[in-house]
């Protein structure tokens, strides 16, 4: 289904959100951050930006969260399992790279264990996603396989056709329901072909060069060379829409406790260390490696996805100006020598 | 500037005074640069300065992967230098284990870093070899020093705690912050032991408070202002605020600044027995 919006009526739009039920997620400024927050008001949302600060992901695999209570008395234990934590809301204004991490990361949470968690609020919540007409230098969505108007996992995409309008493309049920549900916003599409404000994010380097060159690679002297100013940090996996490493804590006392679910990197140096003192991983070259690899081996090896958007947040928050684009385009040129 | 620092590095590697110089490169956009490890003298051209060069060297001191390049030569601002008068008096470096190429500097970042707006330090206070004119290190006056802190001390109590509650609130527990500060050498940190576990993991009120509190604590006295946490931190926090308040503090409780000079004892690690105690109240 096509419509129209207009952006006078992004004031409807989210006021008609709010009556539907629907919590509102979208991009808000926050001093020199733009994130994806709650709001109440479509005064809150901030369009001028390239890209949020923090990625969809915590939507859906939140940095912290409880996933069983319990209770140790002398005969007995009680367990409690959480409830409430999907809750109907509308993404909007996410770009397509984050929409797109979404179908990316379903297929590790339902493979082998299904992850309710991720499940549950997959279903829950809606995606409307905004086309990007700017980028910067830190953008290589066109290298991944995807574009600054990609439609995989939004369910509704929005593009900019001119200062105030936006052309409205509904991509799946989801989407479709949603738009008839607030119908009285939009407006009939336009009639001809209109004009797609998107940008154009030229390609840095050949994705069907890395893998091959990574199958024959695992030791090699740019892993190393190129990480020795890593400091060891998370910042990287943790701003990455599809890094979802996760550990698993419990907080307790000796009567009670909760069992919760963290964000764990690879990056850090006490990921992999054995309680043995042993640790596989025990440089921050073979780390870095293994970020690389999962990213672009190991995850297309098992469900034939590379596990990065190109959003890069990664290298626009990273403390020493660690590029991954850099890397793969190094990969590149090594790979054609 | 740049010409007579890649002369120096390309001597000290040629001549074996040094294995690696750890300095300052093009970074990934012209409003950056990033740390390099130079070990051979045909690549010193990779050596750059300008008003970019923010970080604090300092901190590959402590990291194994860099460490395993042999002895360094380190390009200091005088902010910078300042990290290694402390760690000297820490234990964490021999004096003939560095080399410091320090540089003069009048200030980096842009807008200009707000560590540079009161800096007594343009001319760094240990070095063995200096790149640049000298800039003379003006005294400057305690209130100017802490002025960052003038509208956060204007807060009351419980405006302060509202104020940290919303900031520790985005703590991701990424240990960016950590990880960049020179001074956080320990090899393994409070909050990567769990028999018993001091810090809850998550990154959740609890959690974020007691590691952003246990972070700025144990820098209290010793935290040169180098404002690298600061900087790193991917979700804005102003750690900063947090190190400089304590600064203040131990000043005024000790008259001691940490590294400025190599004679004065440590604040925080420094037994008398006539010690005034009054602050134990």
């Amino acid at each position: 289904m096509e419509k129209t919006l207009n952006k006078n009526n992004f004031d409807s739009f989210i006021t008609g959100l709010k009556k539907q039920g629907y919590k509102t997620i979208a991009p808000k400024k926050d001093n020199k951050l733009v994130t994806l927050d709650e709001i109440q008001d479509a005064n809150e949302i901030s369009l001028d930006h390239v890209i949020t600060n923090n990625s969809i992901k915590e939507y859906f695999l939140p940095k912290t969260e409880k996933i069983l209570s319990y209770t140790i008395e002398k005969n007995k234990v009680e367990m409690k399992e959480p409830e409430g934590f999907a809750v109907k809301s509308v993404i909007f204004g996410s770009r397509p790279c984050d929409a797109f991490s979404l179908p990316v990361m379903d297929k590790v949470f339902n493979w082998d264990c299904v992850d309710k968690f991720w499940v549950e609020r997959r279903e829950a919540v809606t995606i409307v996603t905004i086309s990007c007409d700017k980028f910067d230098s830190y953008c290589f969505c066109t290298s991944v396989g995807l574009a600054p108007d990609a439609k995989q996992g939004s369910d509704v995409l929005l593009t900019k056709i001119s200062n105030d309008e936006y052309l409205v493309e509904t991509v799946t049920e989801k989407g479709e329901n949603l738009v008839k549900e607030l119908e009285s916003v939009f407006s009939d599409p336009p009639s001809g072909t209109p004009d797609r404000q998107v940008a154009t994010v030229e390609k840095k380097f050949d994705i069907g060069k890395i893998k091959p060159w990574l199958d024959d690679n695992f030791e090699h002297d740019v892993w190393d060379e190129f990480s020795h100013k890593c400091i060891g940090c998370g910042a990287c996996t943790f701003v990455c829409p599809t890094c979802h490493c996760f550990d698993i804590v419990d907080e307790c006392s000796m009567t009670k406790g909760d069992r919760v679910k963290n964000w764990d990197g690879c990056q850090f140096k006490m990921f992999t260390m054995h309680t043995s003192g042993h640790n596989p991983r025990n440089t921050q070259g073979m780390r870095w490696r293994q970020r690389i690899m999962h990213k672009f081996k190991y995850y297309v090896e098992k469900f034939d996805s590379t596990l990065c958007v190109g959003c890069g947040r990664c290298s626009r928050v990273c403390p020493a100006d660690m590029n991954i684009s850099e890397m793969l385009e190094i990969i590149e040129t090594e790979a054609g020598k | 500037m740049i010409e007579e620092l890649r002369k120096k590095a390309e001597e000290l590697l040629k001549n074996g005074t040094v294995k690696v110089v750890f300095g300052y490169g093009e970074g990934s956009v012209p409003e950056r640069t990033r740390p390099v490890f130079i070990t051979k003298p045909e690549d010193v051209n990779k050596l750059t300065w300008n008003k970019y060069c923010v970080y604090n060297l300092t901190t590959y001191l402590k990291r194994q992967e860099t460490r395993k390049l042999g002895k360094p030569a380190l390009i200091l601002k005088g902010c910078d230098a300042r990290t290694i008068i402390v760690l000297l008096k820490e234990c964490q470096i021999k004096r003939e284990d560095v080399y410091i190429i320090g540089v003069t500097c009048d200030g980096v970042g842009d807008p200009l870093a707000e560590k540079c707006k009161a800096c007594d330090v343009h001319t760094p206070l240990i070095y063995d070899d200096l790149v640049g004119e000298k800039i003379e290190n003006k005294e400057i006056p305690f209130e100017e020093r802490y002025a960052e802190l003038d509208e956060y001390e204007k807060l009351g109590e419980k405006e302060k705690w509202e104020f940290w509650q919303k900031q520790f609130e985005k703590c991701i527990k990424c240990y960016a912050c950590s990880n960049i500060c020179p001074l956080c050498f320990c090899d393994r940190c409070i909050v990567e032991k769990n028999q018993p576990q001091w810090i809850d993991p998550s990154a959740h009120a609890r959690g974020n408070l007691s590691w952003n509190v246990t972070r700025a604590y144990h820098l209290a006295g010793r935290c040169i202002n180098c404002e690298e946490c600061q900087r790193v931190c991917p979700v804005d926090i102003p750690l900063n605020l947090l190190n400089k308040k304590l600064a203040k503090e131990a000043e005024k409780s000790f008259d001691y600044r940490p590294g400025y000079n190599i004679d004065d004892e440590l604040a925080m690690s420094t037994y008398k027995e006539d010690d005034d105690e009054d602050f134990f109240k």
